[in-house]
């Protein structure tokens, strides 16, 4: 590799191109770096268009695309990295609890304590959009196995939730058969082939 | 807070009675308490939600660190970091929470980076966290869009991440297009790449120390 690896202080090279594609843009022109405010740093994603979808779909995907948003601005706006709302040693030890795990940097539990969050507000917000169609006022563990099946990106939570809350899950999610879900990928047919089975 | 115990059929109510029990969830007060900020303020959460809830995010966390531990040995590397996270996260789905996280581990790495510039001579608990501060400030100076999320695969490889670094003195450049689709892809190129660099540095530099 580059020799140049030894040098700590290396000297900035502008414009030199090294092995890797340089991004699209223009290069920033010579002279000191300014460090420039945080909305310039990082630009919200843009959003998506809305794909073309029922009415609820699209208000569904409208909805994720909002909360995203939220999630950037919330973390654009974060200065205190001490206070989480999730214990990071707890974390720490739920991540040794694999054995092939050895070290841990201790970025990755902070990092895990917001990803958590975000986790936990999906999987809640989606339970919530079942018990509203139950026109239920109470979050119950029908409605997070719902959430599961009916949401691709959860197929690894399948064995978490008890096989006669699946079946719950899976008629309200053949009646609700028609409500896609484009933000998170379209349900999987395999986990609503398996619970069509347990009925029978 | 008033919590509603209606269950819907489905007795399976687990009680987390040993202590070694409860260490491998999170616990319920915190989950609940994020959970609330989901719903409409006139809504109940059962307790058998919240303990559900508790057991899925047990194993997301198991799920991605399978998948980061996984990569982290295939490069022959001990220490699991924040990129390797973020990476394991695309690889599973979770490609929207990736983009948020990246700017929070970057001012979190932002901010421990000052820490150590401050207090000279700062070991910290672990030899890793010490060797990851140097790609931090290397990813401050070079700050922007584009050039900071290279910055962070970079850092995995210590010295060879200022080398990524300066040879992109690109700054403040245009917003990404709305290349979703293509995004991972990308990202996993450079992942790749940091583990190269990683690869090169860890051979042809001492001070970066590796522990190969």
């Amino acid at each position: 590799m580059e020799p140049k690896s030894t040098t700590p202080p290396p000297p900035p090279v502008m414009g030199a191109p090294i092995a890797y594609p340089p991004p699209p843009g223009a290069a920033y022109p010579a002279g000191p770096y300014v460090h420039a405010p945080a909305a310039a740093l990082y630009p919200p994603p843009p959003l998506p268009p809305a794909p073309p979808s029922s009415q609820q779909g699209a208000a569904a995907a409208h909805q994720q695309q909002l909360f995203w948003a939220e999630q950037y601005r919330e973390i654009e706006a974060t200065t205190d990295f001490k206070n989480h709302n999730l214990p990071l040693a707890r974390i720490k030890k739920i991540m040794k609890a694999d054995e092939d795990v050895r070290m841990i940097a201790a970025e990755a539990p902070v990092v895990f304590s917001r990803a958590c969050e975000m986790f936990i507000l999906e999987l809640t917000h989606r339970g919530w959009a079942h018990a509203e169609e139950n026109k239920r006022r109470t979050l119950q563990k029908s409605d997070i196995a719902a959430a599961v099946a009916r949401t691709e990106v959860f197929d690894f939570l399948v064995d978490i939730v008890p096989r006669d809350e699946a079946k719950d899950a899976d008629s309200a999610a053949m009646g609700a058969a028609g409500i896609p879900h484009p933000a998170a990928g379209l349900p999987a047919a395999d986990p609503m082939g398996y619970y069509y089975v347990q009925p029978q | 807070m008033p919590d509603s115990d209606n269950e819907s059929g489905g007795p399976s109510n687990a009680e987390f009675s040993s202590p070694r029990e409860q260490d491998r969830f999170l616990p319920i007060a915190n989950v609940s308490r994020i959970m609330k900020k989901a719903l409409p303020a006139n809504a109940k959460i059962s307790k058998d939600a919240k303990e559900t809830v508790q057991e899925c995010v047990s194993e997301f966390i198991s799920f991605i660190t399978g998948e980061a531990s996984d990569k982290c040995q295939r490069e022959k590397r001990k220490t699991i970091n924040g990129d390797d996270l973020l990476w394991a996260m695309t690889t599973l789905g979770f490609e929207d929470y990736v983009e948020p996280l990246k700017l929070y581990l970057h001012k979190f790495r932002e901010l421990e980076g000052e820490k150590a510039a401050t207090t000279s001579a700062s070991s910290g608990p672990q030899p890793p966290l010490h060797r990851e501060t140097t790609p931090s400030s290397s990813t401050h100076n070079g700050a922007g869009g584009p050039v900071g999320g290279y910055g962070m695969y970079g850092g995995a490889g210590g010295g060879s991440g200022m080398i990524m670094m300066m040879g992109q003195p690109m700054y403040g450049g245009s917003p990404p297009a709305a290349s979703s689709g293509s995004y991972p892809h990308h990202q996993m190129a450079m992942g790749g790449k940091g583990g190269a660099y990683g690869y090169g540095g860890g051979s042809s530099s001492s001070p970066s120390g590796l522990g190969r």
